[in-house]
């Protein structure tokens, strides 16, 4: 039996989540192209919106192993990571690994612990490993993290630092859902429809070869450059103290292969960078003092530098 | 079979190189006529010509074909201009002395001459000259259709700058240079090598600059046929030399005491009233000068808008065996001399050698006169335009301007005022005789004349009536010359010292300038049989009623001009030529913007591959941007396909379509697959239905949408840190 494509991978997952996720397609089409990209992703809204929902779901649907963290103030750094036993039988010490050795990690209001216990998925989020009393742990591939947060509670919360920020793929709003949405989402609950309900849809061989797959897309020289000069024109913008680093840049264009892949492409196009340009440089973004008490967003800033930067009409090689 | 296709393009293209470079050269016609240019600039072709067709069969001479050709064009030259300077048609030093004078100073001979001018070598040299460099250049840049035009653009600018052409000769030259043009575009290598793209363009250009040229040139014609065209001849005349003379009009009193001294004879075909030798119209308080205004005497001089009167044409010849000055006798309005080069200022009629002639002189001349009633120029006004009659009085004495005021009382300027100041003078005034005659004509003796003495020679009579005519606003000038003489029994007049006299001439609307003789009561009236302009004059001047009973004429309302406020003219604004360029302007926008698109999406049309799909796509874009879809540069086809789903389904699927063609092109990475082009065209031609069904209005707006035909600029970003400099504070 062959392998499925990118494509099909996609509509799988999609396909799932939608059975509980309901009235969110672009919202559930970015995750999972966050997930083929292999890039980590924060689901940011208000609370009551689906953001654990959608984590669920995504983890639930693919065949590896998944955990969930439940971000609290008190949680330490090593229950994260995992820390160091001494076993008396043996008479040495033994690693007990933490909740980030799955294939998907479900953290749950990561803005409620403490700077120190997030700064703990740094390592982990941009190389794949642990260390821990300078052993390094690799986890299992592929490794995606999805955090939910509630932005607008400020009460016993931190604020992600800019460094974790910028480790995530795609930051997502979900957003609230319309009028049929919300009634499918209620007949749904009263149906007993969960995120527990679902099964695996994809194995992990497949999805780690999808990921291959979406890494090989084609990415014209010329794509390449709009990305960056994209992200160039959010470093020049006066709203902007910083705009889009490299990393950010590099997010772009990987997001792009993989939201081509849920296009049924192999490779990139301008309309791609356009797409995933909001929730790939809009959490990267950090506004001055003025531009925050001007009411400005995000949001706003990089749809306006989308429609000020020329798309590209010639590719590298003219053809 | 190639090559000989080869060889017959060579030839064809030569020959349109030549043609251009001829249509320029014989645009020279309204300064030397056009059969006098039609031998050298053949000859000069034929040479070129030559040297391209030995190119073709020797082609080892190729490489020095330029100067072969450039040789046998100056032997051309030498041949139809320079063959007095050949020995038996070998060039000499004279002929190398010749050429060189021909490329340094001919052109600038021309320019001082009046036009037509005479098709002397040292003038019309230049031309074949010029002719010959452009065609030479033109053959060695065939390669380039557009620079092997060039220069004889440059050539045609040339000819313009001398006498720009208008009216029909405009168009017709326009069109047989764009013919010629066209031709050696059509032949050039640029159509062999396939550069349709660059000939279009080039056509594109050409075609609607040559029919705007052509409908711009009848359009100015017919609203402005008057207005003289621009020529670098305007501020050109003749340096003369440095030798002073004695002025004519001092000579008057010395010339009465040897009243028998021949000065010069002539044979007329009809009485002759007056011989001019100068005009004086500056005058400084002391002194009158004349004017500086000479050119060469060309063949010809056409009449000038200037006298609106019926003209007799008369000749004479003139022998005058010692001249004492440059001067030569001549009439009012001289159109062409024989026998001699002179220099003329054609504002006075006077004729002057470049210098005092050695030897005596012969010439013939030929003259118009303007033919009027007595009674007819009394209902004439003063030609207020006439400023240089006005110049040079500056403050006269009260009492002078007393006596001018006495003699018309409060009339308005016009002939019959001065008609009544010549008889004012006459009849109170008596003309000096005898040895001891008064001199001068500076402001101290006209007073003494005046106030005092009231005798004097015409030189007084003359100044005096001048300075009283300016005062008054009539245009006057001083002429000095010879009373015409009745024949000999053989014909022939002999003109004597005592026929010297000094008129003043006034300027008259339609008739030019009239001669008076306020000292006609003390000589007699000598020509009043004659019937010309200065019998005219007197006629008018006894057909005068007494002063109490004169009234003024009725006339057009005119400018007054005085001399104390220098005669200003009132500044008129060309309504109709601004009314022309607005139409033009308007016809411009009307007609180019839609030709414009149309000559664009042809020329997007003819690209290819990949190349094609983004024309396709950037032609749908300004389709719409046209129809109003706002669109920036930073717009993918999908954002488009979008923007434009107002206009219907249809056209947002089939910008959908194009979306697709243009991302497989474009971004998969492989090559385009020729199917992609028409397939891409074929979404453009459902745009253009789906716009189609818009209302006519929206569809003629977005036609002369001018600004869809720019390039799509890039927006600036609002908050951009390049451009927060620019932003208010």
């Amino acid at each position: 039996m062959s392998k499925p494509s990118p494509y099909e991978v996609y509509e799988r997952i999609s396909n799932n989540v939608q059975t509980v996720v309901r009235g969110k397609p672009q919202v559930v089409r970015l995750a999972v192209a966050a997930l083929l990209a292999e890039g980590h992703v924060l689901v940011e809204d208000v609370p009551g919106l689906g953001k654990t929902t959608l984590a669920r779901c995504l983890a639930r649907s693919i065949g590896g192993t998944w955990s969930r963290i439940q971000f609290t103030p008190d949680l330490l750094p090593g229950d994260i990571t995992g820390v160091q036993v001494y076993h008396q039988k043996v008479e040495r010490f033994e690693f007990h690994s933490g909740g980030v050795f799955a294939n998907v990690v479900l953290a749950d209001e990561i803005n409620r612990g403490t700077p120190k216990t997030q700064s703990a998925l740094l390592e982990v989020m941009s190389e794949r490993t642990v260390t821990v009393d300078s052993v390094r742990h690799e986890v299992p591939r592929p490794f995606l993290v999805i955090a939910t947060q509630n932005p607008i509670e400020m009460e016993g919360t931190y604020r992600l630092p800019e460094a974790q920020l910028d480790r995530f793929l795609m930051r997502l709003q979900v957003g609230y859902p319309d009028l049929d949405a919300e009634i499918m989402i209620i007949m749904s609950d009263c149906a007993g429809v969960s995120p527990d309900e679902l099964n695996p849809v994809v194995s992990l061989a497949d999805l780690q070869q999808a990921v291959a797959q979406v890494r090989a897309a084609h990415v014209d020289r010329v794509i390449c450059q709009y990305a960056a000069r994209l992200a160039d024109a959010t470093r020049n913008h006066v709203d902007l103290r910083y705009g889009a680093s490299p990393r950010g840049s590099i997010a772009l264009v990987r997001a792009a292969q993989a939201i081509a892949a849920t296009h049924n492409r192999g490779f990139v196009t301008p309309d791609d960078i356009k797409e995933v340009a909001l929730p790939v440089l809009g959490h990267r973004l950090i506004l001055t003092s003025d531009a925050e008490l001007n009411q400005r967003s995000a949001t706003s800033i990089v749809e306006e530098v989308l429609a000020a930067t020329p798309a590209p009409t010639m590719s590298a090689t003219g053809g | 079979m190639e090559r000989g296709d080869g060889a017959v393009k060579e030839r064809l293209s030569a020959l349109f190189v030549l043609l251009a470079a001829a249509v320029p050269g014989l645009l020279f016609a309204p300064v030397f006529g056009l059969w006098p240019l039609v031998l050298p600039i053949g000859a000069v072709l034929v040479g070129v010509y030559v040297a391209v067709e030995l190119g073709l069969r020797v082609p080892a001479l190729v490489s020095w074909r330029p100067l072969v050709g450039l040789v046998l064009g100056l032997l051309a030259v030498t041949w139809t201009e320079l063959g007095a300077t050949t020995a038996a048609g070998i060039p000499t030093g004279s002929t190398f002395r010749a050429l060189a004078d021909g490329v340094t100073r001919s052109w600038q001979l021309t320019l001082q001459s009046t036009w037509p001018a005479r098709p002397d070598a040292q003038l019309i040299l230049f031309i074949p000259l010029a002719v010959l460099v452009a065609a030479v250049l033109g053959v060695e840049l065939r390669r380039w259709a557009l620079a092997a035009l060039a220069p004889s653009v440059v050539l045609l600018g040339l000819s313009q700058a001398y006498l720009a052409m208008s009216g029909r000769d405009a168009v017709l030259a326009a069109l047989g240079f764009a013919l010629v043009a066209g031709g050696l575009l059509a032949v050039s290598r640029e159509a062999r090598e396939h550069q349709a793209t660059r000939r279009v363009g080039a056509l594109t250009l050409i075609a609607p600059t040559v029919v705007l040229a052509v409908a711009g040139a009848l359009v100015v014609t017919w609203a402005d046929p008057v207005t003289p065209a621009i020529s670098l001849r305007q501020n050109q005349s003749v340096p003369l030399p440095q030798a002073r003379y004695t002025n004519p009009l001092d000579e008057i009193a010395e010339r009465k005491l040897k009243p028998a001294a021949p000065v010069f004879t002539y044979r007329s075909d009809a009485p002759v009233e007056l011989w001019r030798i100068t005009v004086l119209d500056r005058f400084d308080g002391a002194t009158w000068l004349p004017s500086q205004n000479y050119r060469w005497m060309g063949a010809t001089i056409a009449p000038t808008g200037a006298v609106t009167v019926p003209v007799k044409e008369f000749s004479a010849t003139v022998q005058y065996p010692h001249p004492d000055g440059p001067w030569l006798p001549s009439q009012l309005l001289p159109y062409a001399v024989s026998g001699v080069a002179p220099l003329i200022d054609e504002e006075t009629g006077v004729l002057q050698l470049n210098g005092k002639p050695a030897g005596p002189v012969d010439y013939k001349l030929s003259w118009r006169e303007p033919v009027i009633s007595g009674p007819e120029l009394n209902k004439r006004g003063i030609d207020a335009h006439a400023e240089s009659g006005l110049g040079g009085v500056g403050a006269i004495p009260p009492t002078l301007s007393d006596i001018a005021e006495k003699a018309v009382g409060n009339r308005r300027a016009s002939f019959q005022t001065a008609s009544e100041l010549s008889r004012f003078l006459s009849k109170n005034y008596r003309l000096a005789t005898g040895k001891n005659l008064p001199t001068g004509a500076g402001l101290p003796q006209l007073q003494a004349f005046l106030e005092q003495s009231h005798i004097g020679t015409s030189q007084q009579f003359a100044a005096a009536y001048v300075v009283l005519a300016r005062s008054l606003g009539i245009p006057a000038r001083i002429a000095v010359g010879y009373h015409g003489v009745p024949p000999g029994p053989d014909g022939i007049s002999v003109v004597h010292n005592d026929d010297v006299f000094a008129w003043p001439e006034v300027a008259v609307e339609g008739v030019g300038w009239v001669p008076l003789d306020p000292t006609e009561s003390a000589k007699g009236a000598t020509s009043k049989s004659s019937g010309g302009l200065a019998a005219a004059a007197a006629a008018a001047r006894d057909s005068l009623p007494p002063p109490d009973q004169l009234e003024d004429p009725e006339l057009p309302p005119t400018p007054q001009a005085s001399a104390a406020q220098g005669g200003r003219r009132s500044i008129e604004v060309p309504w109709v030529v601004v009314a022309v360029v607005l139409v033009a302007l308007i016809l411009l926008v009307l007609f180019s913007v839609p030709l414009l698109k149309v000559v664009r999406g042809r020329r997007r049309r003819r690209l290819t591959g990949a190349r094609g799909v983004v024309a396709a796509w950037t032609e749908a874009r300004d389709l719409l941007r046209a129809h109003g879809v706002p669109v920036t540069s930073g717009m993918t086809v999908r954002e488009l396909a979008e923007a434009a789903r107002p206009f219907g389904d249809s056209l947002h699927a089939a910008l959908l379509r194009l979306a697709e063609l243009v991302d497989a092109v474009l971004w998969s990475g492989g090559a385009a697959p020729p199917e992609a082009v028409p397939a891409a065209w074929a979404s453009v031609k459902q745009v253009r239905k789906g716009l189609a069904g818009r209302g006519a209005r929206h569809r003629v707006r977005a036609a002369l949408h001018l600004d869809s035909l720019r390039p799509l600029g890039l927006p600036t970003i609002v908050g951009s840190r390049a451009s927060a400099g620019r932003l208010p504070a």
